[in-house]
């Protein structure tokens, strides 16, 4: 009997934590539910079928293992997706941080009128890329767009002791979209015009943090230009806001899809020179419906993401938190 | 109160039996540039024959590619549309997948078929293994655009029948100062240049489940191309930006699809425009691949009022008026006998440049598709290939041709 007693006494004590834990749970589900099935199963789905050979529309699929990997790193077409890829990241990445600090630092210090460029910096951030490539499209069209008209003009002038105006006189001005030298620079072009306002943006919001009271403090301790305040001061409150700025300007350098997409809807460029890791997803994926392949791309990509994100959240734990 | 219900419930009903009557299908077709007109045109027409039939447009497919995936990825989603037009050479693999119904029902029940202009000829474009699965509506070949003001300009009267000839033309036309004397379209969907050239030499990229790019009839295309990339010092125009260029007047010569004459000519500047026959290899072509697309009857619908309303479509667009539109707002050629040799009786004469397709019909063939799965994968490989030619990336065209292959064998299903 007197065990009984204990044995219910010993269950019935610890309910009302149990029953706490299991109410916290039930309250959690629903979301643990919705984050499993449209943020996990999604990313595991495309994992396992990176290794196998599925077509959309088969009725089924075979395993082959890590041959999609393997030809990712052997065929010399993904060997130009890499190339494309990171000249593209490395080029864009840092110009449009460098301009986007530029133009907050230009934008902060003045007054009102610094609105007037605030919005008209922001404008192509709100414009969709994708309307833009096509705008963009006509203007470089090689005979009778915007840029190559204007480039003429320069000729039979002083301009044609330049040798590009010389060359482009002669010859005529470059394709630019059909010119394997020049396909990925005017993509990443285009790509630092519609990402430094964004950028900017986020470090005007940085700018807006930094105490008054730390320039004149530099200042009394000595540090009279610009330059120094800027050394001493400023780029150090930043820091936080700039590890943020270089991985979302990273992350959206590997995402760069639409403007290759509007240029070159088949191939990626002239000789693939632009066929980024997001456009030979959607060829090979969703274009030729090779979905093992395009799976394994995928995974590739998310692998580059997610080690960018680690290395900012490395760096804001340890290095830049005052 | 009483006689407003009343006659509530009667309007009620009265729109119930009038949406019973009327069936909707739904409809998806490639090429908006090319063809919104011509659709546009034959609206009013099926409108008042068939007034209970609403016909539904889908997004245009941005090409013929294009599809075939949407089809694909529709066909796994379980929402595709009633009628779908398909490039020719598209047809079979959606025929494999069990997407493509055969029409050979719904022609057992039809009187007078043949009568209507349905001849074995047209129908063969789109047969396999015997049973009739889509009925073709356009038909093109390629044909030469040519700009005679700029070609009389350039020193040149006569149009040239050989790749040679042209060769020789644009470098007339470069000493005369035209800067941009050929557009070659070699970035033409389904590589339908490669094949144009194969077949030049009457020669078929597939053979029994075989890509026949290792053959030698292989080598001399890519040698014509490069020989015709270099020598004219064509530049690398995307084929959009290339036909704006030609119909503003800036490009000489255009080897192109007779299908954008419509588009060019809506388009035109002002110039004299003359399409001449595809040149040859040496001699007049041997063959020529039929471009253009057949409509495929996809519904997944089990009611056979919808079933027979699509089957009403497909018919009124690939015969009689329907068919007719074809050929008066495109440069594309109606397959349909009774159409071309009734409605379009004078028409030609009037289009002059509009007969050169119907010129060479004698020397059409199919327009192949890649077997296996990696179908539009391997049509990438050979678009690819080309490219490097024409950027001069690839000069070696034996070296060329041996990685085609090797490629192509990786994505073949037997390679």
């Amino acid at each position: 009997m007197a065990v009984v007693d204990h044995s219910v006494a010993g269950i019935a004590k610890p309910k009302p934590d149990n029953r706490q834990a299991r109410a916290g749970w039930g309250l959690v589900a629903p979301a643990l539910t919705l984050m499993a099935l449209i943020l996990l199963v999604p990313i595991i789905v495309a994992a396992v079928l990176s290794f196998t050979n599925y077509s959309l529309g088969n009725p089924g699929f075979d395993w082959v293992g890590v041959q999609n990997y393997e030809r990712l790193f052997t065929r010399s077409t993904y060997e130009k997706m890499f190339i494309a890829t990171f000249t593209y990241v490395v080029t864009v990445v840092p110009i449009s941080v460098g301009l986007g600090l530029g133009a907050a630092l230009l934008v902060h210090s003045l007054g009102r009128i610094g609105d007037i460029y605030k919005t008209i910096y922001f404008l192509p951030v709100m414009a969709t890329l994708l309307a833009m490539a096509i705008a963009w499209e006509f203007m470089l069209h090689p005979t009778i767009g915007m840029v190559n008209r204007t480039l003429e003009m320069a000729c039979g002038t002083w301009f044609e002791a330049l040798p590009f105006f010389a060359n482009g006189c002669a010859e005529g001005f470059p394709l630019w979209l059909g010119d394997r030298d020049y396909a990925i620079w005017v993509v990443c072009f285009i790509g630092i015009w519609q990402g430094f306002g964004f950028n900017m943006v986020l470090f005007l919001a940085g700018l807006t943090s930094v105490h008054r009271e730390l320039y004149h403090a530099a200042e009394m301790d000595g540090a009279r230009s610009g330059w120094e305040r800027f050394r001493l001061v400023t780029w150090p409150a930043l820091g936080p806001t700039t590890v943020f700025v270089v991985t979302i300007s990273c992350i959206r350098a590997f995402q760069v899809f639409d403007t290759i997409e509007a240029f070159w809807p088949q191939g990626g460029g002239p000789n693939k020179s632009a066929y980024v890791m997001m456009f030979a997803i959607f060829e090979k994926g969703i274009q030729q419906n090779l979905i093992g392949i395009g799976s394994a791309i995928t995974m590739l990509f998310l692998l580059f993401v997610m080690f960018l994100t680690l290395i900012q959240r490395w760096l804001v734990e340890r290095k830049v938190h005052y | 109160m009483k006689y407003t219900v009343t006659a509530m419930a009667l309007a009620l009903s009265a729109t119930a039996v009038f949406a019973e009557d009327k069936v909707t299908i739904e409809f998806a077709y490639p090429y908006s540039h090319l063809f919104d007109v011509t659709y546009e045109a034959m609206m009013p027409g099926f409108k008042e024959a068939h007034p209970n039939i609403e016909v539904k447009f889908r997004a245009t497919y941005e090409s013929y590619e294009d599809a075939t995936n949407t089809v694909l990825r529709e066909a796994v989603a379980g929402n595709l549309p009633d009628v779908s037009m398909q490039g020719l050479n598209r047809q079979a693999p959606l025929i494999d997948k069990g997407i493509a119904q055969s029409l050979e029902p719904f022609i057992a029940q039809e009187a007078d078929f043949e009568k209507e202009g349905y001849h074995q000829a047209m129908l063969s474009l789109s047969t396999f293994g015997d049973k009739v699965y889509g009925l073709p509506f356009s038909i093109s070949l390629p044909v030469g655009y040519y700009n005679m003001d700029i070609l009389r300009a350039g020193g040149i009267e006569e149009l040239p029948t050989t790749w040679d000839e042209v060769i020789v033309a644009c470098k007339t036309m470069k000493r005369n100062g035209i800067d941009n004397p050929i557009f070659w379209g070699w970035n033409i969907t389904g590589n339908w240049f490669v094949q144009a050239l194969l077949w030049s030499q009457d020669k078929a990229i597939v053979e029994d489940g075989r890509v026949t790019m290792d053959s030698p009839e292989a080598l001399v295309a890519l040698e014509q191309m490069q020989e015709i990339f270099t020598e004219c010092e064509m530049q690398n125009l995307e084929w959009k930006a290339a036909l704006s260029s030609f119909s503003a007047g800036d490009v000489g010569m255009m080897f192109w699809s007779t299908s954008a004459l419509g588009a060019v000519e809506r388009s035109q500047g002002d110039f004299e425009l003359v399409t001449g026959p595809f040149p040859g290899l040496g001699e007049t072509p041997k063959g020529l691949p039929a471009g253009g697309n057949a409509a495929m009857l996809t519904s997944t619908s089990d009611d056979p009022k919808v079933r027979e309303a699509a089957w009403t479509w497909l018919k009124y667009i690939t015969s009689g008026d329907g068919a007719a539109e074809v050929a008066k707002t495109t440069g594309y050629m109606p397959p349909n006998k009774a159409a071309n040799e009734i409605i379009l009786a004078d028409f030609y004469e009037q289009n002059p440049n509009k007969q050169t397709a119907v010129d060479q019909l004698p020397l059409l063939r199919d327009w192949l598709a890649y077997p296996g799965d990696n179908g539009l994968a391997i049509t990438q490989v050979i678009y690819d290939g080309i490219e490097r030619i024409v950027t001069g990336d690839a000069t070696d065209m034996k070296e060329l041709q041996e990685e085609l292959v090797e490629e192509i064998a990786d994505l073949l299903p037997n390679g």
